[in-house]
């Protein structure tokens, strides 16, 4: 026990003054979003600002609340976004000007337009939209046939589908949902003549597609901008500078472009990035040993004060559980409620609580460890023969040394086994902590998901099925070791 | 509280004493004394109250109706932790701890209470020689044990305070034919020897008639005859004592 915890307060120390106090910018889970970031991260080098980038978060709730609460400096956004979603009190149209003024009481500031507008748009392949004689969306009207494919969220949404049928008058009919990732095969292969896209998607030059003008100015406007804290104006107004900078340099078929190399052709957003501003990319991270080493420090801190501190409340718990029956059933009942939360609700849960970050995960870890400990403590309790239980009373113990000198040696077992079913279920889960900016292993598995790539999704998924191993082995040597030789004795007779 | 051993004086007694589980009525108003430094026999059928009188006598149960009293005090809640260090309890299968050694065993009250080791070596192994256990099996598991040797370490473990009184549950009904005859046969003078107030509960007539003078007869929680052996073999108080007591079968009997 002793040696766990050197190895974990090193850890802790290692993590910690491997990050001191640089700025840092954070991105949302997809690619346009970590490019964003690489690019500023890199411009900041160039000028010589440290600048950490805090990976694929998650979505815009998570950044957005990151940046309020101060876990991250800055992170690229939307104006849509703000307009719809982040702040109440604007028109949807609403310029640059006017959300800077929104955001001022909130302590957060706003770039201009980096230089393009990421909307909605209708894509329909060229060679059809040119036989048609389509250019514009007041164009589709004419033609009354025309198959749509459209994103189920595109479908939904007031500002989707509804309302741009309304606003142009369109009478088509066969309009079809589609999974977004599909429709694009979908287009090319004719299935369908016309698809809802984001205006930057990489997928737009390789099919050939043609994006229909919006004349009537339906889609709103999603220019590109950088969020920041206005504190940064004290604490690095040099970084400040770099991102304002930034504004007006990246057009539509710059950030297009820079999507496919992504996408497409499978080149890393730190390269993209490095090429587009023309400076080389650096190791972001140094090489691979050092990489995997910090993914293992950080995913193991995750596991270890999580099952530390869920040991602490967890054995405690099943004693009184395993004391008193009505106790008992609703410590059982809260830790196994707590056990039905899905994990990824269950992280997103505790940033209102703790930010973004390692204390989040832990705190989600730590609920997710008390039920396999409580229960099994419980369990080897109450599975102590009743007549050794009455024979450590008939000695005249007091009950405080007959739970430590006999029940809870006798349930020891049964406990490690509970702690170790916790610390198996832990590394595996504390992958989702990549998710909250927790790091570990899950870190290239988001990742990997996202860039459909393999070789990166192996690269956190085989290391935490390792530990997960080495953990299981851990345990069980401990189990034979804490468990006392007589309880491993079958009886002579 | 002292368990005296003066032998006119009362060690425990119970007065008017019912006990019951839901519908199974355990003791039925029983009234009973013991008195110091005297041994008696509690016998019966199983189910017949009388390991339950045992532990009400120990405050491991507490009546439903009637007072346990313990050297003229009536037993309360405040009581049991000191009344128990001055009573030895020895159970069917010996009762051990199987995560302890034998010493280990023998060690938990005495280690609670602040005795050294070598003190508690040294009462370890005077109880062993006293109880004709070999000196290193205090090492050994409970699983390593014989039956008979865990029940002489059971025992060791009551009289490891030397207590006032011991309280024996059909301590040999585990063990085979030759080491229950062996035992009884060692126990007997231990008990003579050491002068406590011993109560035994077996369900053999034979065994109860070995370890003490006195013998009391249970039959669903109510005391049916209470004397020595000739008295229920010469005046049976009513015909279920003659078939307790003839049911003991002898050898030489045959089944033809």
């Amino acid at each position: 026990m002793r040696f766990l915890l050197t190895a974990l307060l090193t850890l802790t120390v290692l993590t910690a003054s491997a990050s001191a106090a640089p700025v840092r910018i954070g991105s949302k889970q997809f690619t346009e979003s970590v490019i964003l970031s690489e690019v500023a991260r890199l411009a900041a080098r160039q000028a010589g600002i440290p600048v950490q980038h805090l990976r694929e978060l998650g979505g815009t709730s998570i950044l957005w609340s990151a940046l309020q609460h101060g876990d991250i400096d800055a992170y690229p956004e939307y104006t849509g976004t703000l307009t719809h979603e982040l702040l109440k009190n604007v028109t949807p149209d609403a310029d640059i000007a006017t959300l800077r003024a929104a955001l001022k009481p909130l302590g957060i500031g706003i770039t201009d337009s980096l230089g393009f507008n990421d909307t909605y748009a209708i894509g329909m392949r060229e060679d059809r939209a040119a036989q048609l004689g389509i250019q514009r969306l007041s164009d589709l009207a004419a033609h009354p046939d025309l198959r749509f494919g459209f994103s189920n969220e595109f479908m939904d949404r007031t500002d989707g589908w509804p309302g741009l049928r309304q606003r142009y008058g369109l009478t088509q009919t066969q309009v079809r949902g589609l999974d977004h990732v599909l429709s694009y095969r979908a287009l090319s292969s004719d299935a369908v003549d016309a698809i809802d896209l984001y205006s930057t998607d990489a997928e737009i030059p390789y099919y050939h597609v043609r994006t229909l003008d919006d004349d009537k100015h339906y889609f709103p406007h999603y220019d590109a901008v950088y969020l920041y804290r206005l504190s940064l104006q004290h604490s690095s107004p040099a970084f400040l500078e770099v991102l304002q900078k930034l504004a007006g340099r990246i057009d539509e078929s710059a950030m297009r472009r820079m999507n496919a190399e992504v996408k497409l052709q499978g080149e890393k957003e730190t390269a993209v990035a490095a090429d587009f501003l023309g400076v080389s990319p650096d190791t972001d991270g140094a090489g691979w040993l050092s990489r995997l080493l910090q993914r293992t420090a950080e995913h193991l801190k995750l596991v270890f004060i999580s099952l530390t501190a869920a040991m602490l409340l967890a054995v405690p718990l099943g004693v009184f559980s395993a004391r008193s029956a009505r106790l008992g059933h609703v410590i059982m009942a809260v830790s196994g409620v707590l056990q039905t939360i899905p994990s990824l609700a269950m992280f997103v849960f505790m940033i209102p609580f703790f930010g973004i970050g390692t204390w989040p995960a832990i705190a989600a870890l730590f609920l997710y460890s008390l039920l396999p400990i409580v229960r099994n403590t419980y369990a080897g309790l109450v599975g102590i023969p009743p007549h050794l239980r009455e024979s450590a009373a008939a000695l005249g113990l007091p009950r405080g040394v007959r739970l430590r000198r006999v029940e809870l040696p006798m349930a020891m077992r049964s406990i490690l086994a509970g702690v170790k079913i916790a610390a198996v279920i832990n590394v595996g889960t504390a992958t989702l902590g990549a998710l909250i900016g927790a790091g570990g292993y899950g870190q290239p598995i988001v990742t990997g998901i996202r860039l459909d790539d393999i070789d990166l999704i192996l690269e956190g998924a085989i290391p935490a099925a390792l530990i997960a191993l080495a953990v299981q082995a851990l345990f069980e040597g401990i189990e034979h070791w804490l468990t006392p030789r007589g309880m491993r004795l079958e009886a002579r007779d | 509280m002292p368990i005296t051993s003066n032998p006119l004086s009362e060690a425990f007694a119970l007065s008017g004493v019912s006990k019951r589980y839901d519908t199974v009525v355990a003791l039925d108003n029983v009234t009973l004394s013991f008195s110091a430094g005297s041994t008696t026999a509690l016998v019966g059928s199983s189910g017949s109250g009388k390991s339950t009188l045992l532990r009400l006598l120990l405050g491991l149960e507490w009546p439903d109706q009637g007072v346990v009293r313990v050297d003229g005090r009536v037993l309360g809640k405040d009581d049991v932790l000191a009344l128990r260090r001055r009573v030895g309890y020895v159970i069917q299968d010996g009762g051990l701890f199987p995560h302890l050694t034998a010493l280990g065993n023998l060690s938990l009250l005495p280690h609670h209470l602040g005795w050294n080791r070598e003190r508690i070596r040294q009462r370890a192994e005077e109880l062993a020689d006293l109880t004709n256990l070999p000196r290193g099996v205090l090492e050994r598991y409970p699983a390593e044990l014989s039956g008979g040797q865990r029940q002489r370490v059971a025992l060791m473990r009551g009289l490891m305070l030397n207590p006032d009184a011991l309280l024996l549950d059909e301590p040999l009904s585990a063990l085979d034919p030759i080491v229950r005859y062996e035992l009884q046969d060692e126990l007997k003078p231990i008990f003579d020897q050491l002068g406590k107030t011993v109560i035994v509960v077996t369900h053999d007539m034979a065994e109860a008639a070995w370890f003490a003078e006195r013998i009391v007869l249970f039959r669903q929680g109510r005391v049916v005859q209470d004397g020595r052996l000739a008295d229920f073999r010469d005046r049976p108080t009513d015909g279920f004592v003659t078939r307790f007591f003839q049911s003991q079968r002898r050898l030489g009997e045959s089944s033809v």
